[in-house]
């Protein structure tokens, strides 16, 4: 293995590695612009230029491979000198409106102006101008003046998704990203370029001017568009989500996510169930848990053969876990039927079909999905009168508009309706008793994703409103009911979740590696 | 922790005079009636009258009192500011409240489409004037902050702070030709 020597640092690499990788080893940060590491290496916007002993001019640190007994100085005057002149290059023609753009605290050519350069412009002349606002695609902008060319997003859509929207127009001070003719950056991962532009030259349109990247708190998490359980950065700003960021993480998603899942967010927001319900009127918990345990009771002796159980894969593990102990200790019923979103689009990449993220979870916990009924035997079941009382967690069945009508039409059979759910959907009005749980945001939990991986996620922000995680809301009623199951903390459910589970090979959450 | 220095400082101790007291209470008030006598003088260029008629005669304040704050104006009226969420960033006081807008100008982009300022909650740093790249906010204009009677008398919204407002010397945003704007 080559030994090299980088800022008088002698350290050991693999064979094959760049002095760029090298220099991060040995703890040396060497500015870059086009060098992406999911990516090719054009090695053409010449920040990361570095010293090489003996060699006669500079070197890229993103292209140049490490040999044995090389001597690099990343911070030798020449260098210094170099990358002040190629900043001072690129911000030539910049417009520096960093006030208005939306890349300002987590812009690169921000950072490395005031670690590098921090200059003042030399240019007399005006500066070159170009369209600001540039709908280059549905989900994202573009700037040209910002654009430093550093061709990242053009190689992500060639080298990632393969749909090679974009090139380069013109030439000199004139050159442009633009797409091909007829062509939009419309393909299902478009934001992710936005993500992997160094500059404010893509901006995704959701985000655009919602909030200064400076005031964002950021939570590791997971996304909860479809199983494939993209990491993410869940970033919000005074208990609101502004925006996911995918978060790296090799074994599911890499550098990337969807567009569709980045939206997704919008859910937590939207048509939240906020207060617990009895037939319309907001109560607050105590009164609400002694409503619901009486009720329960008096359903269960009455016809304890009649009860059913929706388990809703959109829940957490931990979620799933207490529902079971709930179900079978306390309301002791077999009556299970497996509710969550219908199918929906799925690709090659990243996108699944499953639109849970959870499925794999309730197969783990539940010990295989053969038990739960499918929603045309619950509707049946209903309208049979061999389901009298219903318990549903969250709003979701896959079923389509027609079949889902006619669950609805069907609740009215019910003698009891208890609905446990994030959203009202029309259901929360049909529920004799509605109670509101708590998104992925506000509490911790697990997810396990199609690929039998269990990632953990953490909470962001105190649960909205009145609205508690479901694992607690089945303590609670439990406790009414005079069966208590006791956890304080989610750790111990998670603990004891992952004992009892036979589906171990899930083992312990991913370590997800830094970027 | 550093040390702490300390240098102790000795009592005067009061002699006689200052003990016996009526002495010191007859120099005070020699003091008072010098000061009546000479402001009742019919020679008026001997009167030296330390009494302002507040609020008759409005004090004249120094240059750069923080008074009220004020939003400043383009040259063509608009609001200068482009809702860049510094000065809210920068408020220790979290009074200033900001809502971005796309603006109808290509050129222009961004704008404050909600600006409040919580006049009440303000502590009148100035930071807020410092932190603002654009000369958008000043704190200049001469008035201090009224009384107010009701909460909500205190929420100056983005027009109210538009009309104390003014143009700037400044130079906003380079000359753009209208063909790249578009
Ligand atoms: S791209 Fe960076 S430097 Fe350029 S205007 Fe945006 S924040 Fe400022
Ligand atoms: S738009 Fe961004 S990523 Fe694409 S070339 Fe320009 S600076 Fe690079
Ligand atoms: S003067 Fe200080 S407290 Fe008042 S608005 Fe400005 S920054 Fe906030
Ligand atoms: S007043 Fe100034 S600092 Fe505050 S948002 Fe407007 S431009 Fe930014
Ligand atoms: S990062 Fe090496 S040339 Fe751009």
């Amino acid at each position: 293995m080559p030994k090299v020597n980088i800022n008088g640092t002698e350290i050991e690499v693999e064979k094959g590695t760049t002095i760029l990788k090298a220099a991060a080893q040995a703890g040396f940060e060497v500015p870059h612009f086009c060098y992406h590491p999911a990516l090719s290496i054009p090695a053409n916007c010449r920040m990361c230029l570095v010293e090489v002993e003996g060699a006669r001019s500079l070197e890229p640190a993103c292209y140049s491979e490490v040999t044995d007994g090389m001597v690099v100085e990343t911070k030798s005057e020449r260098v210094i000198k170099a990358q002040k002149s190629v900043l001072e290059f690129i911000l030539l023609n910049h417009p520096v409106d960093c006030p208005i753009c939306d890349q300002a605290g987590e812009c690169k050519l921000q950072d490395y102006y005031m670690a590098y350069d921090a200059q003042e412009s030399r240019l007399r002349a005006e500066k070159n101008q170009k369209v600001k606002v540039f709908p280059i695609g549905p989900e994202v902008l573009y700037d040209g003046e910002r654009c430093i060319l550093c061709t990242r997003c053009i190689r992500f859509c060639e080298e990632i998704t393969g749909t090679n929207e974009l090139t380069i127009v013109q030439r000199g001070d004139s050159a442009e990203i633009r797409t091909f003719p007829g062509k939009e950056l419309d393909n299902p991962y478009s934001v992710c370029t936005a993500d992997i532009c160094p500059v404010g030259a893509l901006t995704s349109r959701d985000f655009r001017f919602k909030c200064r990247v400076w005031l964002l708190q950021s939570t590791d998490s997971v996304c909860t568009g479809c199983s494939n359980g993209c990491n993410i950065h869940l970033e919000h700003f005074r208990n609101e989500i502004q925006r996911y960021r995918p978060r790296y993480n090799p074994q599911v998603n890499d550098y990337w996510m969807c567009d569709a899942g980045r939206l997704s967010y919008k859910e937590v927001h939207t048509d939240r169930l906020l207060r617990p319900m009895s037939n319309g009127a907001a109560l607050n918990w105590h009164g609400v848990t002694e409503t619901a345990s009486a009720k329960l009771a008096r359903a269960l002796d009455d016809d304890a053969g009649s009860f059913g159980f929706v388990v809703s894969p959109q829940a957490s593990c931990e979620d799933l876990f207490l529902a079971k102990r709930f179900i079978e200790e306390v309301l002791g019923t077999d009556q299970l039927y497996l509710g969550g979103k219908p199918d929906g689009f799925e690709d090659d990449f990243l996108i699944k079909a499953d639109k849970n993220p959870n499925r794999q979870g309730v197969k783990a916990v539940f010990g295989g999905l053969n038990d739960f009924g499918d929603v045309d035997k619950l509707i049946d079941d209903i309208e049979s009168g061999a389901i009298k009382t219903l318990y549903m967690m969250e709003t979701h069945l896959p079923a389509d508009a027609e079949t889902r009508q006619r669950f609805v039409d069907a609740l009215d059979k019910l003698d009891l309706f208890v609905l446990q759910a994030q959203h009202c959907a029309e259901l929360a009005n049909q529920a004799h008793l509605a109670l509101p749980a708590c998104s992925h945001a506000e509490t911790e939990g697990t997810f396990v994703n199609f690929d039998g991986l269990a990632q953990p996620f953490e909470q962001a922000f105190a649960p909205h409103g009145d609205s508690l995680p479901h694992w607690q809301i089945f303590m609670r009623l439990a406790r009414a009911m005079g069966q208590p199951l006791t956890y304080t903390f989610v750790h111990q459910i998670r603990d004891e979740m992952f004992q009892a589970s036979d589906a171990d090979e899930n083992g312990e959450p991913a370590e997800a590696q830094a970027e | 922790m550093g040390e702490v220095k300390t240098k102790p400082v000795e009592r005067a101790e009061q002699g006689l005079w200052e003990k016996s007291y009526i002495p010191e209470i007859l120099r005070g008030l020699s003091v008072t009636a010098g000061h009546f006598f000479r402001n009742i003088s019919p020679r008026k260029s001997q009167r030296r009258i330390f009494t302002k008629n507040y609020p008759e005669e409005p004090t004249v304040y120094p240059e750069r009192y923080r008074g009220l704050h004020r939003l400043m104006l383009r040259d063509d009226g608009q609001v200068r500011c482009v809702a860049c969420m510094c000065c809210s960033t920068i408020c220790p006081a979290d009074c200033i409240h900001i809502e971005a807008g796309e603006h109808d100008d290509p050129s222009i982009e961004k704008y404050p489409a909600v600006f409040v300022i919580d006049e009440l909650r303000c502590i009148v740093c100035g930071l807020c004037v410092e932190a603002c790249p654009c000369d958008a906010i000043r704190m200049d204009s001469g008035r201090h902050i009224p009384p107010y009677t009701e909460r909500n008398e205190a929420f100056f919204d983005r027009d109210l702070l538009m009309e104390l407002g003014g143009l700037s010397q400044a130079k906003q945003g380079g000359d753009r030709t209208p063909a790249a704007a578009e």
